[in-house]
């Protein structure tokens, strides 16, 4: 039979880390705490029959939110055979609350007394010993991140579930808790498998319902323990949760003081740190140099300069001939030849140009979530998001979505409050994420050569719509309400570790490069025939003439939607369309429709090719606009559908942010035009300036949702 | 006082700790108790880092402001 271990332990205490170090897969791992929101299985690497399960991170068994629900009953239903107990040894005090719940559980418990490193780099000093004594179970140090005696750790768990082995607690609390314990005791005696007698005696001290429902007591036993547990309430004055959790406390700190040897205290470099980036005056331009200094050399800078290389060298001069001369002398026909270097080298091969660039900003993402700061981004953008609605909790996804939506919207699942929980998936897309960057990096490079802040620019645009969006939402009865408190543990700062940053790095980028093969490889295939095909008198011919094509037949049918834009010309029509299907395709199918055969961004002819499909300027900046925040790709979509658990929500989330995006790229185009690029004032700028107006009027109107119900509490607010 | 009007740097004791049941309960796994001690780091708007337990926590005003010290 299979042997299962869980990994239980605090958030952000290494369990992910140690979970994919230990079975070899790739989760994402992330430095703030909720990275992990549902339980994930795996094999151990060295014993093919030995599932591990990485549950959620949690401070307490309690089943006050999701996380604790899913990992409590994921203990008490599932019966592992082990549970490996993650502590993380620089926060030991905090970490062995949830250890003491775990080992009353009545199975066999191991402590992985992780980042011991940090405590060695710190100069303290634990006595693993005395530790493991006290508690009850056996203590290992480890260090995830590094790889250190995490196989130990599982070596030893499986032995402990092939000997069956039980840990027994060892704290006791203070006598009366005791007494009344052991009276609890004896009234489910019987009811209850014997090792966790313990256990179901403290929920029900606690009054924990959710134990009170499984044991369904009669009326007898319910109202004999009710005496029990108000009896020593009153006579310790205090409620009996709280009881337990200071007897907790009381029992752990007394332990710390003689296990733990800290060499300093006062603040520490993390500490330091903190005064000055989560200073209130400093916080938010340290945020946007930093994301601006990430864009600016990801897709200005040094992007650019290694995306060049990719298209001109080892693209145009290298593969592209070789493979064009190849089909040449093996006597390949037209057709394929056309569809091998316009349609797949030229649109495939212009997605790919752009993964250096995709490369070196999940690089610096990656840098930034290891570290320690995006955690801190999170509390600082919590100041701006509330003014507005969002706690800074809705911050986190966001994060993500920088790299890409669906694991971003994913993340939206730690946000209790379910009214911002939607809105966050509603807005999380409008933050740029890797696939977008070749649009941003296209018409960048090709209409605003000269302006080096438009990368940076569009990042701060996602964050600009968000925050729009926030207030106009806020002001509707859909999502009226204050946004939930925000407490979220800060991890100390660290230096990233490099194999990390770059394993995360190349992940990431793992699955653009297999999109790039299957899913924009078809795509490209079918714009190619669309484009290269046309329907005659003698039925399907190949066109010369691509204006005659299939595929300019069903660009112009949309088009004229996008006219308003300023990009009502099938190309830029059908390249938007297409890139529902994965937003690289909007580079690919230029690269298709201009065929010339390897094209990257950078690639002159691309460059000047694209401009003219544009009326001026502030049309090709409208189109960028507009494809950035439209509805995301299929993948996301799905994500989104998967999160909201209802068609309609999705279709609403879809057509907020398609509409949204429209009304942007309208007022950009229009206005833009007739500001800078000498287009005269007219019909179509005077509906510009409604849209302006009404935008502003969803921003600004007074909307209160408590008129009638609570009017002291609104009197006070407008005082 | 609440915790939000406690000066950085000065260690002070939890007296009480106001709100909803579950918050509460949150805030006590988090290592908020008692009489356990709380420093604050740094502020910002009114939102604290404070060190509890020797861990660092991040909480907004109207959190903070059910903290009494």
């Amino acid at each position: 039979m299979a042997i299962k271990i869980a990994l239980a332990g605090n958030p952000n205490c290494g369990k992910t880390t140690m979970f994919n170090d230990l079975t070899g897969s790739s989760q994402y791992v992330g430095n703030w705490p909720g990275v992990t929101v549902e339980k994930k299985e795996g094999r151990l690497r060295t014993h093919k029959d030995v599932v591990v399960t990485d549950l959620p991170g949690i401070y307490s068994l309690s089943p006050y939110t999701l996380e604790e629900v899913v990992t409590r009953n994921y203990i008490l239903d599932e019966h592992p055979d082990v549970v490996i107990d993650l502590v993380d040894g620089s926060n030991i005090e905090r970490n062995l609350y949830l250890t003491t719940q775990l080992t009353e559980m009545g199975l066999p418990v191991i402590i992985a007394l992780n980042m011991i490193d940090i405590v060695q780099k710190n100069g303290d000093k634990i006595d693993v010993e005395k530790l493991s004594q006290a508690l009850g179970c056996e203590v290992i140090e480890t260090s995830a991140i590094k790889g250190t005696g995490s196989r130990q750790v599982a070596e030893r768990a499986v032995q402990m579930a092939l000997t069956g082995v039980k840990t027994h607690p060892g704290h006791t609390f203070s006598k009366p808790v005791e007494e009344a314990l052991s009276g609890i005791e004896s009234l489910i005696d019987g009811t209850v498998p014997q090792e966790r007698l313990r256990w179901y005696s403290i929920k029900l001290f606690e009054r924990d319902e959710k134990v009170l429902e499984k044991l369904e007591l009669d009326a007898d036993g319910k109202k004999r323990l009710e005496e029990i547990v108000s009896g020593l309430e009153a006579e310790l004055d205090d409620d009996s949760e709280s009881i337990i959790t200071g007897e907790r406390y009381q029992f752990i700190g007394k332990l710390v003081s003689q296990c733990v040897r800290k060499r300093q205290s006062g603040l520490t470099t993390s500490d330091k740190i903190d005064r000055v980036v989560t200073n209130r005056w400093l916080a938010l331009p340290i945020f946007a140099a930093v994301m601006y200094i990430v864009y600016f050399v990801s897709v200005s800078w040094l992007g650019t300069i290694v995306t060049d290389w990719t298209n001109d060298t080892l693209f145009a001069e290298t593969i592209q001939p070789a493979v064009g001369g190849w089909l040449e002398a093996v006597g390949a026909a037209g057709w394929l030849q056309g569809l091998i270097v316009d349609g797949i080298i030229g649109g495939v091969g212009a997605v790919l140009g752009f993964v250096p660039q995709m490369f070196i900003l999940f690089f610096f993402l990656s840098i930034l979530e290891d570290c320690g700061y995006m955690a801190r981004v999170a509390f600082i953008m919590d100041r701006i998001f509330r003014k507005f609605g969002l706690s800074g909790k809705s911050f986190i996804p966001m994060l993500i979505s920088s790299g890409c939506g669906v694991p971003g919207i994913m993340a939206t699942r730690t946000i209790e409050n379910e009214k911002d929980r939607r809105m966050t998936i509603m807005t999380t897309t409008f933050i740029p994420c890797g696939a977008k960057l070749p649009i941003i990096a296209l018409i960048a490079g090709a209409v605003f050569p000269n302006i080096t802040w438009m990368a940076p620019a569009t990042y701060f645009f996602g964050i600009f719509m968000v925050v729009i969006s926030g207030i106009i939402l806020k002001k509707t009865k859909m999502f009226a309400g204050d946004p939930s408190p925000f407490v979220m543990e800060l991890p100390q700062y660290h230096f990233p570790a490099p194999k990390g940053v770059l394993l995360h790095m190349w992940e990431r980028g793992k699955a653009f490069i297999i999109k790039a093969g299957t899913v924009i490889f078809v795509a490209c295939g079918i714009i190619w025939f669309l484009q290269s095909f046309g329907f005659g008198p003698e039925g399907l011919y190949m066109v010369e003439d691509e204006n005659a094509s299939l595929l300019a037949a069903i660009g112009g049918v949309i088009a004229p939607v996008f006219l308003p834009l300023g990009f009502g010309n099938w190309q830029a029509a059908v390249a938007s369309v297409s890139g529902l299907v994965a937003k690289e395709n909007v580079v690919g199918t230029f690269g298709v429709l201009f065929g010339l055969g390897e094209v990257g961004e950078d690639d002159p002819a691309l460059l000047s090719m694209v401009p003219t499909l544009f009326a001026t300027s502030a049309s090709a900046l409208a189109f960028m606009v507009f494809n950035l925040t439209c509805a995301p790709c299929f993948a996301a979509i799905g994500a989104i559908r998967r999160e909201m658990m209802s068609a309609k929500w999705t279709w609403f989330a879809i057509g907020y942010m398609t509409v949204m995006a429209y009304v942007m790229g309208f007022i950009i185009n229009q206005l833009g035009g007739f500001l800078f690029y000498g287009v005269s004032f007219g019909i179509g700028q005077v509906l510009a300036l409604i849209c302006v107006a009404a935008l502003l009027w969803g921003l600004l109107r007074s909307y209160n949702p408590n008129k009638t119900a609570r009017k002291p509490a609104v009197a006070g607010a407008h005082a | 006082m609440p915790l939000t009007m406690a000066r950085s740097g000065e260690p002070g004791t939890v007296k009480e700790i106001h709100g909803k049941e579950e918050t509460r309960r949150f805030l006590e796994s988090l290592g908020f108790v008692e009489g356990g001690a709380v420093t604050v780091i740094s502020q910002m708007g009114g939102n604290l880092i404070v060190n509890v337990k020797d861990t660092r926590v991040a909480l907004s005003r109207s959190m903070a402001s059910r903290i009494m010290i």
